[in-house]
């Protein structure tokens, strides 16, 4: 306790300078979680502008949005006057990035993150560019601390629940999560495995499949949170797990963000898996 | 301003008032945007001085110059298809996208986008950069030859085969690009949802040098198609009484349509409404005449889309709206209240 | 001859419509197409107009129609086809000025003035067609191709598909006097389809009798509209009644039969 004391002090004492010289940096984000682990590193007065991808924390809402993150205008990040846009690998067009960064912007595009050992990274490296190292240092321990707890009880469990995970923007927009998607990724941190994981991304979905499949249990992730009616899909409500009370809905950012909120993400979805108990109950 | 004895407008102050608003829309167009630039700013740039900012300067040059540049051109050269398939289909509510040419050239860049990582890798390794629009004018130019190959028979080619061709194509089209949907990873997914609505967000001065060779050449040989094609409004049959090679005339239609559409969706995605709109209300304020017609639609065609643009890039600053969903939303309601107003189609 | 057809044979599709019609038409003569539906009339009509593939010779104005150049071609033979829809908004003196090329501009609006008038449309040269009635629509045509042909050198053609079929009595009279007088005093050779009798007896100098894809008969007036070949060409029974002006005119009495009769072709082959 004492070493890991002294080893934050010492490292404020050698960042001290960088961070005067963060203090009036004028900061774009574009992409929801970088925009939360700015928050989280208490940077936010530094923001003048962020993508619509970024809806948390809610202070966000009376900021410049620069629009979507996948077709970021050259212009209206510039008429920000940023001197750094923060963004991931997922922005577009690249055109538009780089004459961004001949303009002048600092222009930092960061690897997407797909696991909690590269969410935490990214913590660290946003920290650095912003020169609040030590404060990203003490940021990721704490989440550290977190998700190896969450870790340890998903071990725990002893087998690895089966979960549905859907993906709702709107009632009619309604996608079915499979390999190689966020959501199998987030399953996987909590010791859980995706119930179509011979699907490839994101499919819509079939209601009989939906019947078919049997999960322990279930995870909707909403674009807009409140948006997606249970009323329209009574075949989820004819599951087990949903009858059970196995389910969980919530903010697809939240869920598929991996930002500093995967822990909470991870936490969430962790309380409705069942025990062993639970499955041999059904 | 004066009426002609038909109800028309007099083409010669039409033209001139014309010819000021587009002048005024560029100038609007070039000094507007989220990014503030005075008028004094755009002076000291154009004139090469030194004190020129050069963001200023980056912003005038490199994005707002190609972006009006490229917008005008696409406006001109979709106006102009546009009438040039009504002339030759007979039917003013043809559009570039009747006879495949559009949903071809989007197949074949959804195409990139989805397979570029697979089964296209080969096809990215060769172009690079530009992947997307040339295979974009490619998928195109392939849909207009295939509307002729099979709409044309013995050396005859009958519009009614065409024109079932392009629906036919429009429906094989439309399947291929719901089948690479549905193979589409969740990003590939959004980012082609993007590109099909339209977008001059990229533009610049690549765009332009790959774009207006073509667009600029269907542009010249239109002019040459006007007289026929006011021939073709009598009928099919007629065109060849009047002593034109209705073959020949129909062949260079098909060129100038898959040159200007194949070039225009490349580099801006898929615009809808211009091709329909622009040339119908030319019709209704000087006449059916195609030697009015077409160059009248070039010019608002143009102006429209620049326009359109410049109000897209204000209206939610400092984001953007996507110019082709701008367009349906100006074009939609218009055509709609123009057809109620006209009955006549 | 301006126009001679030689043993010409007409397909529409894989469907033998016309089988080896020989057909001649002079300068200055008004020559009509008659027959019952079917007969292959407006068939002919379209491959002297180059609209159907055909064998056998057609020869327009001293040339192969193969050979002649479209744009010359266009200058000697004028088509006023069956119908025409215009969807678009052009005047009707835009579509007249269609027929109108390489002439000069004075010229060009003395002809569309004089055109318009004489065909009683002058009133109309400022409307849009798609608003006229089928009957303004037929003349308007026709003065599209009359001026398509006016001041021509040399033979001229004018093939017409039903040009009356749309008008009022009084029209067909305007029309078809105007078309006579072209003929007569121009020398330009009209080939006309008509299923009016009464009206192919008052103008036609010369009546060509089409039945089954052949010329059956071929004559003056008199020679052709008897009793008994309406009988075995339409298979319709008719009085002739022999006017004062010096030609005939049928009355229909009623249909009596299918046209079975066996009708010896005495059409002559052009030679």
């Amino acid at each position: 306790m004492r070493s890991q004391l002294a080893g934050i002090l010492l490292a404020v004492a050698m960042v001290w300078p960088g961070v005067c010289a963060a203090a009036d940096i004028r900061l774009v984000t574009a992409d929801g979680a970088i925009t939360e682990i700015v928050y989280r590193l208490g940077l936010e007065s530094l923001l003048v502008g962020v993508d619509t991808t970024s809806g948390f924390p809610e202070a966000i809402a009376a900021l410049p949005k620069v629009g979507y993150l996948r077709a970021l205008p050259f212009e209206g990040v510039l008429a920000l006057q940023p001197d750094m846009l923060i963004t991931s690998e997922q922005a577009a067009p690249q055109k538009n990035l780089e004459r961004l960064s001949k303009a002048g912007v600092q222009v930092e595009i960061l690897p997407s993150a797909w696991s909690s050992e590269a969410s935490l990274h990214r913590v660290q490296t946003v920290g650095g560019l912003l020169g609040k190292e030590a404060e990203a240092r003490a940021l990721v321990a704490d989440l550290q601390a977190r998700i190896d707890t969450l870790h340890r009880s998903a071990e725990a469990r002893g087998y690895r629940p089966k979960v549905l995970f859907v993906l709702a923007a709107g009632n009619h927009s309604v996608m079915l999560a499979g390999k190689n998607t966020a959501a199998e990724a987030l399953l996987d941190e909590v010791n859980a495995d995706i119930a179509f994981a011979d699907l490839e991304g994101y499919k819509p979905a079939s209601r009989e499949a939906i019947l078919a499949s049997q999960p322990d249990a279930i995870v909707i992730a909403e674009s807009v949170p409140g948006q997606f009616n249970i009323d329209n899909w009574p075949e989820l409500q004819l599951l087990d797990a949903w009858k059970s009370g196995h389910r969980l809905q919530a903010d697809s950012m939240l869920l598929l963000g991996f930002g500093p909120r995967l822990v909470d993400a991870m936490a969430a979805v962790n309380e409705v898996l069942p025990g062993r108990q639970g499955v041999a109950n059904r | 301003m004066m009426l002609t004895p038909a109800g028309r407008l007099d083409a010669k102050p039409a033209l001139l008032t014309l010819g000021s608003v587009a002048l005024a829309v560029a100038l609007v167009s070039v000094s507007s945007g989220a990014y503030p630039l005075s008028v004094a700013d755009i002076l000291r740039v154009i004139a090469g001085k030194e004190a020129a900012d050069p963001v200023a300067s980056m912003v005038f040059l490199e994005v707002r110059m190609p972006r009006f540049l490229l917008g005008f051109l696409v406006g001109a050269v979709l106006a102009v298809c546009g009438a040039v398939l009504q002339g030759l289909f007979r039917n003013p509510l043809a559009d570039p996208g009747l006879i495949g040419v559009s949903a071809g050239a989007s197949l074949a860049a959804i195409a990139v986008i989805v397979l570029g990582n697979t089964w296209l890798g080969g096809w990215l390794a060769l172009t690079g950069d530009w992947a997307l629009p040339i295979a974009a004018f490619i998928g195109g130019s392939l849909t207009v030859l295939l509307a002729w190959r099979i709409a044309n028979r013995s050396g005859q080619t009958a519009v009614a085969t065409l024109l079932l061709a392009g629906i036919a194509i429009n429906a094989v089209a439309g399947a291929g690009t719901g089948l690479l949907t549905f193979y589409a990873s969740d990003e590939e997914l959004r980012s082609l949802t993007f590109w099909t609505m339209g977008s001059l967000g990229h533009a610049g001065w690549d765009d332009l040098v790959l774009g207006a060779p073509f667009m600029v050449l269907a542009l010249v040989l239109a002019p040459w198609l006007a007289r026929p094609l006011d021939a073709f409004l009598l009928g099919e049959s007629v065109v060849g009484h009047l002593g034109y090679r209705t073959d020949t005339v129909k062949k260079v239609a098909i060129v100038v349509v898959g040159l200007g559409v194949g070039a225009a969706v490349a580099v801006s995605g898929l615009i809808g409404f211009v091709g329909l709109v622009v040339p119908h209300l030319v019709r209704q304020a000087l006449g059916a005449s195609h030697r009015i017609v077409l160059p009248f639609s070039a010019l608002l065609g143009g102006t429209l889309l620049v326009a359109a643009d410049s109000l897209a890039r204000v209206v939610v600053a400092p984001a953007e709206l996507p110019i082709g969903l701008m367009m349906a939303l100006i074009g939609g309601p218009f055509f709609l209240a123009l057809l109620l107003r006209t009955r006549v189609m | 001859m301006v126009l001679d057809i030689r043993n010409v044979h007409v397909s529409l599709g894989s469907t033998p419509i016309v089988h080896g019609v020989g057909l001649s038409v002079a300068a200055g003569e008004l020559v009509m197409l008659l027959g019952p539906n079917g007969a292959g009339k407006s068939t002919l009509l379209k491959a002297v107009s180059g609209d159907a593939p055909t064998r056998g010779e057609i020869i327009v104005a001293g040339q192969s129609l193969a050979d002649w150049c479209p744009q010359a071609l266009s200058r000697h033979r004028g088509v006023m086809p069956q119908r025409v829809d215009i969807n678009f908004p052009l005047t009707a003196e835009e579509v007249v000025r269609l027929g109108l090329s390489a002439k000069s501009p004075g010229r060009a609006d003395e002809l569309v003035e004089h055109l318009l008038s004489e065909l009683e449309i002058s009133h109309l040269r400022h409307r849009l067609v798609p608003g006229l009635s089928g009957g303004e629509q037929q003349r308007l045509q026709l003065a599209r191709v009359l001026a398509q042909i006016a001041d021509t050198e040399g033979d001229r053609l004018l093939l017409l598909d039903e040009c009356t079929s749309a008008l009022d009595p009084a029209h067909q009279q305007v029309v078809l006097q105007r078309v006579q007088r072209l003929a007569r005093e121009q020398g330009v050779a009209v080939l006309a389809v008509v299923h009016d009798l009464n009206l192919a007896a008052q103008y036609a100098d010369r009546l060509v009798m089409m039945r089954a894809g052949r010329c059956v008969l071929e004559g003056s007036a008199r020679e052709v509209l008897t009793p008994e070949v309406l009988d075995a060409v339409y298979g319709f029974q008719a009085r002739i009644v022999e006017l004062p002006e010096g030609y005939p005119l049928v009355v229909p009495l009623g249909q009596t039969r299918a046209q079975t009769a066996p009708l010896k072709p005495v059409c002559r082959q052009a030679s």
